[in-house]
């Protein structure tokens, strides 16, 4: 985990070293006025004639090592912040970079939450690490070493004796931390608890609450929270009267004591002029209360750390790798040639699937759900890239043409739509950038959305999401009118598109046929209905291709597609049973082809 | 806060009290033992050892005090803390259990999430870590400067004048930087919508050759919240150095005054000494002070917005437990007027009647953001209306006792929530003596039986926190073998997502075939063949009813449900590649 941490933290390596340096002559500066005090103490004590000079010339080097003390922390936080100011731009800059090169079935439903907090909250949960950490660290080290090294100058004998209780408090404070490891994460599980307690709570609620059962869910939650509570209880109870000890042992008053009694000996004795323990007054008694304060810290640096690992991990995802001599295709047919695919490396989702898509053709996939249909369907997307045999463009390998080659090849229209913040003409440009705006219209039109994009306050030059704000069914309508204006020669369509907005499934469906039309078409069907004029008709099952053919063939053949055909059956007689006018015949005529 | 914390206690109060008290007692004994201090050194200088061991006798007293008191209150610190959370969590758990279902939409459940894991741990901190230090950073050097008064008063008189300016100094900081932090939040929240969209257009982006370089807007936003981060640090750090910078001062200054009077002769020599060690005393306190601002700050809001969720307030509950044998299903809007509140203008519903008898299903159509949403949870009183009233089985639901209201009901909306456990305890919940036949029975009717086929554990295969290791489609069809297991009268359905996949058409239209032979269906309908067969349908828009009739009856009539009517039954015939 260190090591990619440290990977990451490369460009702001210099600034850190830069702002440690400052930090430790600080903290060195922060010595000198008790060093002046000292010296003030032996000037004045001295029983001879007091200089008032060299006492007013060092109560100045007091004041101007706090100056200059001032002025160092100064830098050596504004160098870090400023640094991690930048590196904060830095980091997400990798991380979009990454992101706009990783395949593109990398980016599933969930992977918007973790992009969304990689970029927005680990990269400032990662301010702790560059802008505090180490100038913390530094502070709570060199502090009580040079305090540690003046003693020793002054007496190292006394210096011994004033150690005592400091090593005696930290004796006791690493009892406190023997096994802190595994009871942290004993803590951390206890806690994690709370949390599925508390989402469950509230997310099930409605459910709970419908069934007459609230006091269910709420009895799991009050349970967990009285578990991780009794452990927290157990815990710190056990660890109480040794971390009250090391607190005593090194608390700055025993310190005080220590140095009293010690002192009031050692000068009884004549071991040590009494001038002599100022310094020890001075900078003896809390010498460990910097290190003690670091241990504050460590949640935070934990925070820090594993959001940086997170960040690390996501700007390691593997890249889809382009082509280093790309090659144009030549035509249009499709072939898919022994493909094999997985998505998690154990379990095959395609095995051996041998298709051909030939000019101006259309190919249905039909098949019961997760049988691999969608998925032959994004591999000619290249979402991913086959695991085994080869997916070919004009008879080349999909992975040796330049992806934006490909994709003036093959457009696709699917569920989700995706629309982007700028204005609807700028949306359905994106289909090819020097489209006239004419030419924009006119495929608004076909899609069956200019209507409506006039009715918009701004009409084209609205802006999706703000004075845009369209339905499922519209959105989807633009982003067909866009793939229109795209005209790539080669279609993937999801059929349950056509079906994803009830309140406009009608204008969905027009606005695909004049899509659809005259392309080499490769559709996942749903309803079967809907492809029975199909040229060919590809049946999937468990990641093969079992049946091949035309409607009525395979009808006949009374296999697979047969049985899929009788289930859907109901539809027919439950929609048009009724009355009269309801017919699923092929009268509609507006269709491909 | 402290009030607040007293108020969550209860009869732990005395352990927080019996806490505050010992941190008192035991910083003015530290700040006394400090100035112990001085005398010793005196002593020590003048050459008196005797004189000085009787005082270091004295410093063993107060440490020994100083000791015990520490851990008692430490003890009764964890103890509060203990108790705070315990009383905490179940003043929540309580609260939140009473509020009513409109209440949780999608925003307030990561945020109560946040709050009754996190938040309470925060405030627990308090009693736990922070008071402590907090107080103790405050009493110690009040008193080291009290006692300063007895040594010098011009050296106290400069500490004392001192502390206002640096808890003065404190506040602004604290103010400079929320100032500055609203920017940097807001650039934050464009850039990282900036980004999701980002990821989320990929396909597009790529598609149409759009690469980072090509998304200006992105890295604008990501410049933009760098130059809010900086324009904080130039703002803020000033404010947060200062802090330290006074503390300093006030050291300097109580050297260049002590050394002065010293000097001048008003001043001892061991005096100063002893007075400027404990001096030193008196600052390192302060400065550790500083440290601890942001975990209070994190913990005050917490509590803040504890009290802000204990101060909603839940629906009142009538006390009805049964309606009339003979209204049981019945189901009725009368004159309902009803809005989504401040930001919303025009009422969602305004002046809706409808009245569905018992046992009949009546089917809502209309576009969307037309009402038919908020007509299905007003009757499982997600809300209440704001004129008029909703009666289910001829009691108005405010009359009922929420849990009565809720025997009535059985419901299937859209993002079924599934409890971790397995399928079997899934469906148990609507009817805990279930048979085995039971359940068998009606996951067949929702096509559940199929999904249970495919499972590896069967019925007993565990569905993870909120179900999602099933599909949607595969939870909506737990969901609908649920609502069909409940023994209540009356079943809400929300069919939109079930359009998408034939396999929960079929579950969605069994369900509701064998539901509506004995209770009362309400169904926001899409698909023609639930519409075309409801006893009653209606026709929602612009806010109210603006047809109703039976299906033979709206079409004759020609209006907004004929159209609608054509139009779909175009769509449902509607091919990508027609047979030739």
């Amino acid at each position: 985990m260190r090591s990619p941490i440290s990977q990451l933290l490369r460009p702001v390596r210099g600034s850190l070293i830069l702002a440690a340096v400052f930090q430790t002559l600080a903290a060195i500066a922060g010595l000198v006025p008790f060093v002046a005090v000292a010296e003030i103490a032996a000037e004045l004590l001295d029983g001879g004639a007091v200089d008032r000079d060299r006492v007013w010339n060092i109560t100045w080097v007091a004041a101007g090592a706090l100056a200059v003390r001032f002025a160092l922390m100064f830098a050596a936080g504004g160098i870090t912040h400023f640094a991690d100011n930048n590196f904060q731009l830095h980091v997400r800059r990798r991380l979009v970079d990454r992101l706009s090169r990783v395949p593109l079935g990398w980016f599933t439903d969930k992977t918007g939450g973790h992009v969304k907090k990689a970029v927005a909250d680990d990269v400032v949960a990662m301010h702790h690490l560059v802008g505090h950490a180490l100038n913390d660290l530094v502070g709570a080290i060199v502090t009580p070493l040079a305090a540690l090294g003046y003693m020793l100058w002054v007496d190292w004998r006394f210096t011994l004796v004033v150690l005592i209780p400091v090593i005696v408090g930290f004796i006791l404070y690493s009892r406190l931390m023997s096994g802190y490891g595994e009871k942290m994460e004993a803590y951390n599980a206890a806690l994690a608890q709370v949390n599925t307690g508390s989402v469950e709570f509230v997310q099930g609620i409605a459910v709970v609450k419908t069934f007459g059962q609230a006091g269910r869910a709420h009895a799991r939650f009050i349970d967990s929270a009285n578990r991780f509570v009794d452990y927290f209880w157990a815990w710190a109870k056990g660890l109480l009267r040794v971390a009250a000890a090391s607190d005593v042992a090194l608390a700055p008053l025993t310190g005080l004591l220590v140095v009293s009694a010690a002192g009031t000996l050692f000068v009884a004795r004549d071991w040590i002029d009494a001038v002599d323990l100022v310094p020890f007054f001075l900078v003896g008694l809390a010498i460990a209360a910097p290190v003690l304060t670091l241990g504050h810290a460590v949640s935070e640096m934990q925070v820090s750390s594993q959001a940086a690992a997170r960040v690390a991990v996501l700007l390691e995802s593997p890249i889809l790798p382009l082509p280093q001599q790309p090659r144009l295709p030549d035509g249009q047919r499709v072939e898919y040639q022994g493909v094999s695919f997985s998505y998690d490396g154990v379990h095959e989702a395609l095995s051996e699937v041998d298709l051909a898509l030939e000019p101006g053709t259309v190919t249905a996939l039909v098949g019961p759900s997760g049988s691999g249909k969608s998925t032959i369907a994004k591999l000619l997307c290249r979402l991913w890239d086959p695991t085994g045999g080869s997916v070919t463009l004009g008879g080349v390998d999909l992975r040796d043409i330049d992806p934006q080659e490909l994709y003036r090849h093959v457009g696709f229209v699917f569920q989700d739509v995706q629309l982007l913040g700028m204005s609807v003409r700028e949306n359905i440009r994106l289909g090819r950038p020097d489209a006239t705006d004419a030419e924009v219209q006119a495929v608004a039109e076909a899609a069956q959305i200019h209507h409506r994009i006039t009715e918009l306050p701004d009409g084209y030059d609205s802006v999706i999401g703000i004075t845009a704000l369209l339905s499922g069914g519209e959105a989807q309508r633009v982003s067909i009118a866009r793939a229109l204006l795209a005209d790539t020669p080669i279609v993937v369509l999801d059929e349950a598109t056509a079906f994803a907005d009830p309140e406009s499934e009608a204008a969905i469906q027009d606005a695909l046929s004049s899509l659809v039309a005259g392309r080499t078409l490769l559709v996942v069907a749903h309803r079967l209905w809907t492809v029975v004029g199909a040229d060919q008709i590809a049946v999937i099952d468990r990641g093969r291709v079992v049946e091949l053919g035309r409607h009525t063939g395979l009808l006949a053949e009374g296999g697979l597609y047969r049985r899929l055909w009788d289930a859907q059956e109901w539809r027919t007689r439950a929609g048009g049973g009724e009355n009269g006018e309801f017919v699923l015949g092929p009268e509609r005529g507006q269709v491909s082809k | 806060m402290i009030r607040r914390m007293f108020r969550v206690l209860k009869e732990d109060a005395g352990l927080l009290r019996a806490q505050l008290l010992g941190i008192v007692v035991g910083a003015v004994l530290q700040g006394a033992g400090f100035a112990l201090l001085v005398p010793i050194l005196k002593a020590l200088f003048n050459g008196d050892t005797g004189r000085a061991w009787v005082w270091t006798v004295g410093l063993v007293a107060v440490v020994v005090v100083y000791g015990a008191v520490q851990f008692m209150s430490q003890l009764a610190g964890y103890r509060a803390a203990v108790g705070l959370s315990r009383g905490l969590f179940a003043r929540l758990g309580d609260h939140i259990a009473t509020l009513p279902l409109g209440w949780f939409s999608g925003d307030q459940v990561g945020y109560v999430g946040q709050l009754t894991s996190k938040g309470v741990i925060d405030v627990m901190g308090v009693p736990a870590h922070l008071l402590r230090p907090l107080m103790t950073a405050v009493i110690t050097p009040s008193t080291v400067v009290a006692l300063m008064f007895i040594f010098d008063w011009r050296l106290a008189l400069v500490a004392v004048a001192a502390m206002p300016v640096m808890a003065l100094i404190y506040r602004w900081a604290a103010g400079l930087v929320q100032a500055a932090e609203e920017r940097t939040s807001r650039a934050g929240a464009v850039a990282a919508s900036k980004v999701v969209e980002f990821s989320q257009s990929q396909a597009v982006l790529r598609a149409f050759g759009r690469h980072v370089e090509g998304h200006q807007s992105l890295d604008d936003a990501l410049v933009e919240q760098r130059n809010a981060g900086r324009a904080l640090l130039v703002r803020a750090v000033p404010g947060l150095i200062s802090f330290a910078l006074a503390v300093q001062l006030t050291f300097t200054l109580l050297i260049v005054v002590g050394v002065n009077r010293t000097l001048d002769g008003n001043l001892a020599a061991p005096e100063l000494i002893a007075l400027l060690v404990l001096a030193v005393r008196f600052v390192e306190p302060l400065a550790l002070a500083a440290d601890l601002g942001g975990a209070v700050k994190i913990a005050r809001n917490s509590l803040h917005r504890m009290d802000e969720l204990l101060a909603t307030s839940p629906l009142p509950e009538g006390g009805q437990v049964a309606p009339a044998v003979g209204d049981i299903g019945r189901v009725e809007l009368d004159e309902v007027v009803f809005g989504y509140g401040e930001g919303h203008d025009a009422p969602v519903l305004n002046d809706v009647s409808i009245t569905v008898p018992p046992r009949s299903m009546i089917a809502l159509v209309g576009e969307s953001g037309s009402g038919k949403t908020t007509i299905t949870r007003l009757i499982a009183r997600f809300w209440d209306v704001d004129a008029g009233a909703v009666r289910v089985s001829g009691v108005d639901v405010r009359d009922f006792t929420a849990e009565a209201l809720m025997t009535q009901l059985a419901m299937v909306f859209q993002d079924t929530y599934l409890f971790g456990g397995s399928i079997a305890d899934n469906l148990r919940l609507a009817r805990p003596d279930a048979t085995d036949s039971d359940l068998a029975r009606a996951a067949e009717l929702a096509r559940l039986d199929e999904v249970i086929e495919r499972l590896p554990g069967g019925w007993e295969t565990d569905v993870g926190e909120g179900g999602f290791s099933l599909s949607g489609g595969e939870r909506q069809r737990v969901a609908i073998a649920r609502a069909l297991l409940k023994p209540a009268p009356i079943v809400l359905l929300d069919e939109a997502t079930a359009a998408l996949d034939p396999e929960n058409e079929a579950a969605v239209q069994n369900a509701i075939d064998s539901l509506r032979q004995d209770r009362t269906v309400i169904v926001i309908a899409h698909r023609l063949s639930t519409v075309a067969t409801a006893d009653q349908i209606v026709v929602l828009a612009n806010g109210g009813v603006a047809e109703v009739g039976s299906h033979q009856e709206l079409l004759a009539l020609g209006g907004r449900y004929a159209s609608f009517w054509h139009e779909t039954s175009r769509a449902a015939g509607w091919r990508l590649a027609p047979q030739d």
